[in-house]
């Protein structure tokens, strides 16, 4: 089934493009690995990419920064109430402290066990709220500005804090109720922000103690008709503290925290500026703080325009130019030209010029010839992929091995779905050969359909997802649809998953067939010899 | 006598009446068997099938009991081969081929390849794509002939040989069949038919017409005799004779008449009453009697 001699009579006629294809193959592919390592291609991403991560801490850091300055604003003027408040209402305070005493100890005899935290609270709301309904309406008249709503949700708070700690009393525990208040409404909003569970205590937790901050620095300041002053001090200076000491701690030097602790000062002052500017205008809180907020991608208003500059700032670039572009496109053409000529030449050729007889005429059966023939172009294959192998390893490990952007096992991973898609299209191609008995229709068929399909995978990369979407034409995608080419996932090995993995397997499936069929077809035929 | 090639009620049909149709003919052990017919009358396609190229459509056809088409790999043990198109595999020169044509043929000993070359005056160290008509001719006589086989399938062996070197070749095909080889070939030529071949097949159409046996045909006792008379009086007294006249050529006189052995003195006798230019034998030979036998077909058949 093998003839050894007729491998070495192919393998003379074929040397030659043989070299030529894998010498050009491999210098073309180290030259695209070592210059790109060198270049730096990626500046423009990266530097794009940096805008879009500093915007995202832009809006956040104005976010801390408004923050902060109504949480000031706030902290002062509630601190004011609790002044008058403790002095006029403290004794009935006193009586709803008293009310909720008894009741946790009812509810004690009646079940036997100590009230849990939920038990506690509905207990505290109850009390608050009837609180609040029996005397609104005179609150109301000494202070018309007060929230009931608010008031309610303080007072509950305030007995909670009472159940903590029983000796507070007065304006401490008015304060104490004020801060789990603050407490719960940071957890809520950053909950609503979308922030796990973690980082919403987190976030509830600084707030509490900037509000003991603020509460410690109006001792000093006094009481004021006006915070907003203050208030924009203590959140800038607040700002610049954090970016310090967080630079500091993550190892920077003093010059350059300083230097980043002040950019972030003006920041502040800038968004807290505009907060109040908005206010005075007329919007609400809320609309300001937005306003306020905005950042570099914000500003721009149209969303794709935004997605497509994030998209670009994303793209790997080295896997579109080396993936895409040269396993799947330039580096295929030459050894497809290769096995498109070789493959006809292997079957087709000689029939059709009638240098087969001379194979025939020997005691060789057509089954050996077809398998020798066979196993020379997948010995050309093999040993043509095996040194571009080598020499991409080499380019890579000069550039840098595992730190360059495609590492070891993406390059083999590249190299082997090149030699199993150029194993299926060989297979295609001696089918042809075998089928037919001239060369004209063995080359138009074999070699245009297998042209074809590349020139279909070149159109189709500017509708594919490797191309930005700013660049990207979604309907050239429907040329990847033609393509054998399409199976050779180079995304899927970039990006980890293993969907490259049946494909590889359907393009061996078609080789194997494929070369099959064209055994099979090659003993029953006829031939003009 | 042992059967060497078997062909029986072979047909393939390429349609429009092209193809070869019900073909018959067996060639013994030690004979040399000579196909002749125009272009396109199917000698070729014969040959395929006996090579095991070409499946039979219908028919069979046999070489050493063997079918051609299934054991056509154990029959090239003892066949080989001259393809009437020669075209040789992509290699350097003329040795490079017979080397690895010897590989791929088991041949070890290349003496009588080099015997052969030497007598050719073939220089194999040539580029095979430069090769004239007459030197690729050259080798694949090399080739088919050094293997030493039994059996010769020779597809228009002798085209582009000089007149010299044709010479030379048919000496060759002599020699082989002396050695007792079995040859099948065909040939445009009569003549190198006439002296190498025992039996030659007249294909026309994709059917075989006539076999001729040669050394019934030499030694055919029918004289054909041309005669010129002086005056064209003489000549038309002669043809009023009966004699059974094949050729005319009224401006100069001339007759061509047909006559057996015995008939000859008497012939001479009567001829001593006219007026000779001349009178000489033609030789009666294969040409014209497959030239007599395609006319008479033609007449039957209507084509």
């Amino acid at each position: 089934m093998f003839s050894k001699a007729l491998f070495k009579q192919t393998a003379k006629a074929n040397w030659i493009k043989w070299f030529a294809v894998t010498v050009a193959t491999c210098v073309m592919l180290a030259i695209v690995i070592i210059v790109l390592g060198n270049l730096g291609i990626n500046n423009i991403r990266d530097s794009l990419k940096q805008v879009f991560t500093q915007a995202n801490q832009e809006a956040y850091l104005k976010d801390n920064a408004v923050d902060l300055y109504t949480l000031y604003v706030t902290t002062a003027e509630t601190n004011d109430q609790m002044d008058t408040f403790a002095g006029m209402g403290y004794t009935m305070i006193e009586n709803l402290l008293t009310n909720y005493d008894n009741e946790v100890a009812n509810y004690e005899l009646e079940n036997g066990v100590a009230p849990d935290e939920s038990v506690k609270k509905q207990i505290a709301n109850n009390i608050a709220s009837a609180f609040v309904e029996t005397n609104g309406n005179m609150i109301k008249m000494f202070a018309p500005n007060t929230d009931l709503d608010e008031l309610k949700v303080l007072l509950i708070n305030v007995l909670l804090a009472h159940d903590k700690n029983v000796d507070l009393s007065g304006k401490e525990l008015l304060m104490e109720g004020y801060y789990l208040t603050v407490y719960d409404n940071a957890y809520a909003i950053a909950i609503e922000e979308g922030k796990t569970d973690d980082e919403a205590l987190n976030e509830a937790n600084q707030a509490r103690i900037h509000a003991g901050e603020i509460v410690e620095e109006l001792a000093t300041v006094g009481k004021q008709t006006d915070y907003s002053d203050y208030a924009l001090i203590y959140a800038n200076k607040s700002m610049y503290n954090q970016v310090y000491e967080m630079q500091i701690s993550a190892g920077a030097s003093e010059d350059e925290a300083k230097q980043n602790a002040v950019v972030v000062k003006v920041l502040s002052n800038t968004a807290i500026n505009t907060y109040t500017l908005w206010l005075t205008e007329g919007k609400t809180p809320e609309d300001a703080k937005i306003e306020a907020t905005k950042s570099i991608s914000d500003q721009i208003e149209d969303e794709k325009v935004v997605e497509a500059l994030q998209e670009l700032g994303n793209m790997d670039v080295y896997g579109l130019i080396i993936g895409s572009i040269f396993y799947r496109i330039a580096g295929l053409l030459l050894p497809m030209v290769f096995v498109i000529m070789v493959a006809n030449g292997l079957l087709a050729g000689q029939v059709d010029s009638g240098s087969m007889a001379y194979v025939l005429s020997t005691p060789t059966k057509r089954r050996a010839v077809t398998t020798t023939q066979m196993a020379y172009l997948l010995y050309a294959l093999f040993s043509m992929f095996l040194l571009v192998t080598v020499v991409s390893v080499v380019s890579v490990w000069i550039v840098g091995g595992n730190n360059f952007a495609i590492n070891y096992s993406e390059i083999l991973l590249f190299n082997l779905g090149a030699f199993i898609t150029m194993f299926a299209f060989a297979g295609f191609c001696f089918m042809c050969s075998a089928i037919f008995n001239r060369t004209k229709y063995s080359l138009s068929i074999g070699g245009g359909i297998t042209i074809f399909m590349l020139v279909c995978t070149i159109l189709g990369l500017f509708g594919s997802d490797v191309v930005p979407s700013a660049m990207r034409i979604e309907a050239m995608n429907f040329f990847n649809y033609l393509s054998l080419i399409t199976f050779f996932d180079t995304t899927s090995i970039l990006a980890g998953t293993l969907s490259y993995l049946w494909k590889f397997g359907i393009l061996a499936g078609i080789g194997i067939v494929t070369f099959i069929i064209g055994v099979f077809c090659f003993d029953k035929k006829d031939l003009p010899l | 006598m042992e059967e060497v090639i078997k062909v029986e009620h072979l047909t393939k049909d390429y349609g429009s009446g092209r193809g070869v149709f019900d073909i018959n003919f067996n060639v013994h052990k030690g004979e040399v068997f000579g196909f002749v017919g125009t272009n396109g009358s199917g000698k070729t396609t014969i040959i395929r099938h006996i090579m095991g190229f070409l499946k039979a459509r219908q028919g069979s056809v046999k070489v050493l009991n063997m079918d051609a088409w299934h054991n056509s790999c154990e029959i090239k043990q003892y066949v080989e081969y001259i393809p009437g198109e020669i075209a040789f595999p992509d290699l350097d020169n003329g040795i490079t081929f017979l080397k690895n044509y010897a590989e791929m043929l088991n041949l070890k000993s290349m003496d009588k390849a080099n015997a052969l070359i030497k007598k050719l005056q073939l220089d194999p160290s040539a580029n095979l794509k430069r090769m004239s008509k007459g030197m690729k001719q050259k080798t694949a006589i090399v080739a088919s002939f050094m293997a030493d086989k039994d059996i010769l399938i020779l597809d228009e062996p002798s085209t582009g040989l000089d007149p010299l070197m044709r010479e030379t070749f048919l000496d060759l095909i002599l020699e082989e069949k002396k050695n007792g080889k079995t040859i099948l070939m065909s040939s445009q030529m009569f003549d190198e038919l006439e002296i190498t071949c025992d039996r030659v097949a007249l294909i026309f159409n994709g059917k075989i017409v006539d076999i001729a046996d040669i050394n019934a045909l030499k030694n055919s006792d029918v004289k054909y005799y041309k005669i010129e008379f002086n005056n064209s009086l003489d000549y038309e007294r002669f043809k009023k004779l009966k004699y059974d006249v094949v050729r005319i050529q009224e401006q100069y006189n001339q007759v061509t008449i047909k006559i057996s052995d015995e008939e000859v003195p008497n012939l001479l006798k009567k001829l001593k009453a006219y007026d000779l230019k001349f009178i000489s034998e033609v030789k009666y030979n294969l040409e014209k009697y497959f030239r007599d036998i395609l006319s008479k077909y033609r007449e039957e058949k209507n084509v």
